[in-house]
């Protein structure tokens, strides 16, 4: 079925793209992000765009208005280019496009929806920077998201600076969005900072999950850091097991409350030839989700209904962890993690043991809330190196960033 | 706190002025300046200010007061003053006084409320949020917090009453309140039975009385000539918005008497019940016959406080050469119309044609209407033209019309259709030309029934088997004769509500079989199904009659209530559950087998509605609607068993934390607007741009019911 875009012209899809702008607005002039292009989601809002967020849940959906941050990078003179390809409802990477936007050079940014390290992931795929802001420092307002408590906008990009300048736009108080937090980074004061005296904290345990080759590739990123004059320490997390789990347990009950809205009435797939209400629902809805999507709202009903302790039980974990990562804090400047645990690709993710095994180093930072860099390989090492996320305190962006920036320099001076 | 020395918050006034007192109750809402806190305190007589005030009270009462929220369980001590001029509030009833506290304990602490219970603004011109745009269920949930709300005690106080009186009357009219059993014999009256399952008989059921009519006739029998009971009855009636499973109906039956009796007897009950809601009703009642009700009404409960009679004018067109109306009338049809008087400007000819005769009318089974305004003396329609000049004298006579009247006829083949739709329209004009006086009531008794009505198979009982026909001279098996007998029934309706019902029963045991015989009941059936009743009627049983009323009903309507619900304590929802209690539940397997009830029907499978019925995939599909076809069933089983695995990991290191649902800390958040608006997305149409089915302004869906 086509397409009818606000323009009522012909709609581009290529490899990458779901929906390309086929008359973007005129950039206002003067902003701080003018000649800057960014791709977004399907799971973002953008007037007059088609918005299916990869799923028949919301088959033939066009937004009726813009997200926040859409309306924030234009006013900036950011140029929206287009919608990437997504995973359904954003959970997982099959079929994701958004690090090859950038990496075909399609665009300077793209926007990602991170709820369990899918920015990341996909950036390090793609040998590019992967990021996720400080929970509640973005606007969701006009995010079809699936994990409202966990996930972000995230962003790809090839240099720190261009994340820096996109997030300090997209960062910001909005009225539409009441689970915002009430303070924001300052990305004004962090223009120089160095690396002497930086303290860095690895987390043994999550070492234990890397293999050989990755974990000897993973020590020599980390030998450069030494050398570069920053002292690295091995820090120990013995919960750090526990971050999968919870996310997996608060995810699917969020998943299975937010998707509670595809009904099928108001927008969306709707079954045909039903004979009363409940079997619209039952149908629709059976219709709507694709297995892995499915199987996680399934695991979401049997917490809601079944053993809502689980739940109570996975929110007070929660505290714990946010009050252990706050605590290492205290002794280190950043954490850091690896990023993936294999080489498996993500295109094999079918499953939700899959999907959580791919993701499992990304999830302290979604569970915790707090700002997470991915800083890939090749820049300090062999080619082969798998890279590694850097991780700061919560609302702790801007100096993430600009010590990000700092590093990048060096590397690229360096090498 | 000793009772004794406890005073009401809703009975201080001036003359308390300096009194040391001591109050118990709910904090109902408090205001905070700084240094000076006062609070509403509210208990069942109503709401009186507290002050706390760092000048007047300890110093340690004042940080006690300061942790106060709403509905916290309080006593508090302390003096009557008169507030100074200009801060009275108008608001409540001892608004010109408040109480300074000297001492104050915390009985209970309150949680956050699910929805506010104030209703008392504590400063003038301030407004309350009442509970409209809380959503019912949520109400029902916290049923005891809904109670607690002003005025929900009055509709409660009032209903309390209503009850009194009615006792207290009927007791002066020598009347004895006898209660009857509940669990009892199924019985094949009007609506499905509540069954209950016995223990002790292997799969026989008792039922639940729809009305104790057998019992209360056999009261009669039995010599206690005048009974009453304010009786729970049960029906498992399909959903009506105004309905519940159980009610609560006034049962009189009473022996020796005749309609006159009956009618004197509860046109006071009545006049009495209404007074108490400040309502003066006229007397006597009108009285109508079920005939002349339909005729002019179109409805067997007519609204009578508006006009819009309607006119017979059939004979207004023998002989027309209007097609469709001559057509009408030679398939033996009639032709009835109303007058609205003077509402020519409000009725366009775009309103009449095209919403009324195109649409509205075809929603209330008629095939058309025929509309015309009266103009200038004369008749203005897109059909006038079809009628003779002297028909359309005669329709100007008949309807007895003036400038600026708007006569609106339906004609039809069927009597039945003609009068039911021409009586849903006068009813849907009444509401939209707003002619319906409020606050005005019009009782009316309803008499002359037809004793049957016709069915396919043959002919049923229009009230119940034993009231009394009006000649006893019939023949059980001519069907002409039947569908012409009359009950001496009568319904007592106001305002287009039937309150109650009843009749003067049969005392004749011959009537009584010619009855059941007409009804085509065999003599085995009989005895099956009433022989306990007619065995009654050979020991000496007298003439007797009576009336039920429907006394949620009558509560509401004297109160004004919305729904029914309004004034029954713990109501059901519209779909017969109880949100507060979760009934109806399932139970236990082990419960249905001491009831033998496993193998009725001698089905292998489990019955419905026992606890092991559903494997948990089907339960989650259910709850969560998300239906399951069988190439996902095994991938989605192991998930679920994932998810029971995981479930085991948290509930065993939950820790001592406080649950995290957020990483970002909880504040309050207002709306920056001062009014809450609609959407533009609703207001532009926009809403509806996405929607997979649309009609007219609303989603499309599926019946709810199949």
């Amino acid at each position: 079925m086509p397409v009818e875009c606000n323009k009522g012209e012909f709609v581009m899809i290529t490899e990458i793209f779901t929906y390309i702008d086929p008359e973007p607005p005129v950039p206002a002039n003067g902003g701080s992000l003018e000649g800057i292009t960014v791709a977004v989601q399907p799971t973002m809002g953008v007037r007059g765009w088609p918005t299916e967020a990869g799923s028949v849940a919301l088959e033939r959906y066009v937004a009726l208005e813009d997200a926040t941050v859409v309306d924030r990078l234009r006013r900036e003179g950011a140029t929206i280019i287009g919608s990437t390809r997504i995973s359904e409802l954003g959970f997982g990477l099959v079929g994701d496009t958004s690090a090859r936007a950038v990496s075909e050079g399609a665009v300077d940014v793209a926007l990602a929806m991170d709820t369990m390290g899918e920015a990341r992931i996909a950036a390090a795929s793609a040998h590019l920077f992967g990021y996720k802001p400080s929970y509640g420092i973005v606007s969701r307002f006009g995010l079809i998201g699936l994990i409202p408590s966990m996930e972000c906008f995230g962003m790809i990009a090839r240099t720190p600076r261009e994340i820096s300048s996109v997030l300090s736009v997209m960062a910001g108080k909005d009225d539409h969005d009441f689970s915002m937090s009430d303070e924001f980074p300052d990305f004004e004061s962090f223009d120089a900072v160095t690396v002497e005296n930086v303290k860095l904290g690895v987390v043994r345990e999550a070492m234990e999950f890397l293999d050989q080759d990755a974990y000897r590739a993973f020590r020599s990123s980390l030998s450069y850091l030494e050398k570069a004059g920053m002292s690295i320490r091995e820090v120990s997390l013995d919960e750090y097991d526990l971050f999968r789990t919870i996310h997996n347990v608060i995810g699917s009950v969020e998943a299975s409350s937010s998707a509670g809205k595809y009904d099928g009435v108001r927008y969306g797939h709707r079954a045909q030839a039903v004979k009363n209400w409940n079997e619209m629902y039952l149908k629709s809805r059976g219709e709507a989700f694709g297995l892995p999507v499915k199987a996680y709202l399934f695991q979401g009903a049997y917490f809601q209904f079944e053993n809502y302790e689980a739940f109570d039980s996975a929110c007070r974990i929660r505290s714990m962890l946010v009050r252990l990562m706050e605590s290492l804090h205290e002794t280190v400047d950043y954490l850091i993690l690896p990023m993936k645990s294999g080489n498996v690709p993500a295109s094999d993710m079918k499953t939700i043991d899959e999907i959580y095994g791919l993701c499992s180093h990304a999830l302290p930072a979604n569970v915790t809330g707090v700002p997470v860099i991915y800083m890939p390989g090749g820049l300090f090492g062999r080619e082969t190196d798998p890279g590694f996320q850097l991780l700061a305190p919560r609302l702790g962006d801007a100096r993430l960033l600009a010590f990000a920036a700092h590093l990048f320099d060096q590397a690229e001076g360096g090498v | 706190m000793i009772y004794r020395e406890r005073t009401h918050c809703g009975q201080l006034s001036n003359a308390d002025e300096n009194r040391e007192i001591r109050l118990a109750g709910w904090v109902d809402a408090f205001r905070d300046h700084g240094e000076v806190l006062f609070i509403h305190l509210r208990d069942r007589s109503g709401v009186v200010q507290v002050v706390f005030s760092p000048d007047a009270s300890p110093a340690d009462v004042c940080e006690k007061a300061g942790q106060l929220r709403n509905e916290y369980c309080v006593a508090v001590t302390g003096r009557v003053f008169r507030r100074s001029h200009g801060t009275e509030n108008p608001n409540i009833e001892t608004g010109g006084i408040e109480v300074v506290a000297t001492e104050l304990s915390v009985l209970s602490k309150a949680d956050t409320l699910p929805f506010p219970i104030s209703e008392k603004a504590m400063v003038v011109g301030a407004t309350v949020k009442g509970v409209e745009s809380v959503a019912e269920d949520l109400r029902l949930q916290y049923r005891y917090l809904d109670l607690r709300r002003p005025s929900m005690q009055h509709n409660f106080m009032q209903r309390h009453r209503i009850f009194r009186c009615v006792r207290d009357y009927l007791d002066e009219c020598g009347f004895i309140e006898v209660e009857t059993p509940i669990l009892t014999k199924s019985t094949p009256e009007g609506a499905r039975d509540y069954l209950v399952p016995s223990r002790i008989h292997e799969k026989q059921f008792y039922a639940l009385p729809q009305s104790p009519q057998l019992f209360k006739q056999l009261l009669m029998v039995s010599g206690f000539e005048r009974y009453y009971q304010l009786a729970r009855c049960f029906r498992d009636e399909d959903l009506r918005p105004n309905r519940q499973p159980e009610f609560t109906q006034l049962d009189i039956e009473t022996s020796f008497i005749d309609e006159e009796f009956m009618y004197t007897l509860l046109e006071e009950l009545t006049v009495r019940m209404f007074r108490i809601g400040g309502v003066e009703l006229p007397r006597p009642f009108l009285r109508m016959t079920y005939g002349e009700s339909i005729d002019t009404t179109g409805s067997d409960r007519p609204d009578l406080r508006f006009g819009l009679r309607f006119i017979d004018a059939t004979d207004v067109f023998c002989g027309t050469s209007y097609g469709i109306f001559r057509q009408i009338l030679q398939r033996g049809g009639c032709i009835k119309g109303i007058n609205v008087k003077g509402q020519s400007e409000k009725l366009s000819k775009n309103v009449l044609q095209n919403e009324y005769a195109k649409q509205i009318v075809l929603g209330f089974g008629a095939k058309g209407m025929t509309w015309m305004r009266v103009i200038d003396g004369t008749l203005e329609s897109n059909i006038v033209q079809f009628f003779s000049r002297k028909e359309q004298q005669g329709i100007l006579e008949r309807f007895d019309a003036e400038n600026g009247d708007v006569i609106i006829m339906i004609a039809d083949p069927s009597y039945e259709i003609v009068t039911s739709a021409l009586g849903l329209l006068r009813l849907h004009l009444a509401e939209r030309l707003d002619l319906i006086p409020r606050a005005s009531y019009s009782p009316v008794w309803i008499t002359d029934f037809p004793l049957f009505e016709a069915t396919e198979e043959g002919i049923t009982s229009s009230h119940h088997p034993f009231t009394a026909p009006d000649r006893t001279d019939f023949d059980p098996d001519n069907r002409d004769d039947l569908l012409a007998l009359h009950s001496r029934a009568y319904d007592l309706v106001v305002n287009g509500e039937e309150l109650g019902g009843g009749s003067i029963r049969i005392n004749s045991k011959d009537v009584q079989r010619r009855i059941f015989q007409a009804l085509g009941l065999s003599e085995r059936e009989v005895e099956e199904k009433f022989g306990f009743f007619i065995r009654a009627f050979d020991y000496g049983i007298p003439p007797h009659g009576g009336l039920a009323l429907g006394m949620d009903r009558v509560v509401s309507m004297i109160l004004g209530t919305s729904s029914i619900r309004e004034v029954i304590a713990f109501p059901k929802n519209r779909s017969a559950f109880c949100p507060l209690t979760q009934a109806p539940s399932r139970v236990a397997q082990e419960q249905l087998a001491e009831l033998s009830l496993l193998d009725l029907g001698g089905s292998e499978k489990l019955l419905p509605g026992s606890e092991q019925e559903d494997n948990p995939v089907d339960a989650l599909s259910w709850v969560s609607r998300i239906a399951v076809d069988d190439s996902e069933r095994s991938h989605i089983e192991k998930a679920v068993d994932d998810a029971r695995r995981l479930a085991e990991i948290v509930n065993d290191c939950r820790g001592s934390d406080e649950p995290l649902f957020s990483v970002v800390s909880v504040v309050n958040r207002t709306r920056t607007e001062p009014r809450a608006r609609r959407s533009s997305f609703a207001e532009n149409g926009e809403l509806f741009r996405n929607a997979p089915s649309v009609k007219g302004d609303f989603f499309k869906v599926a019946s709810i019911l199949e």
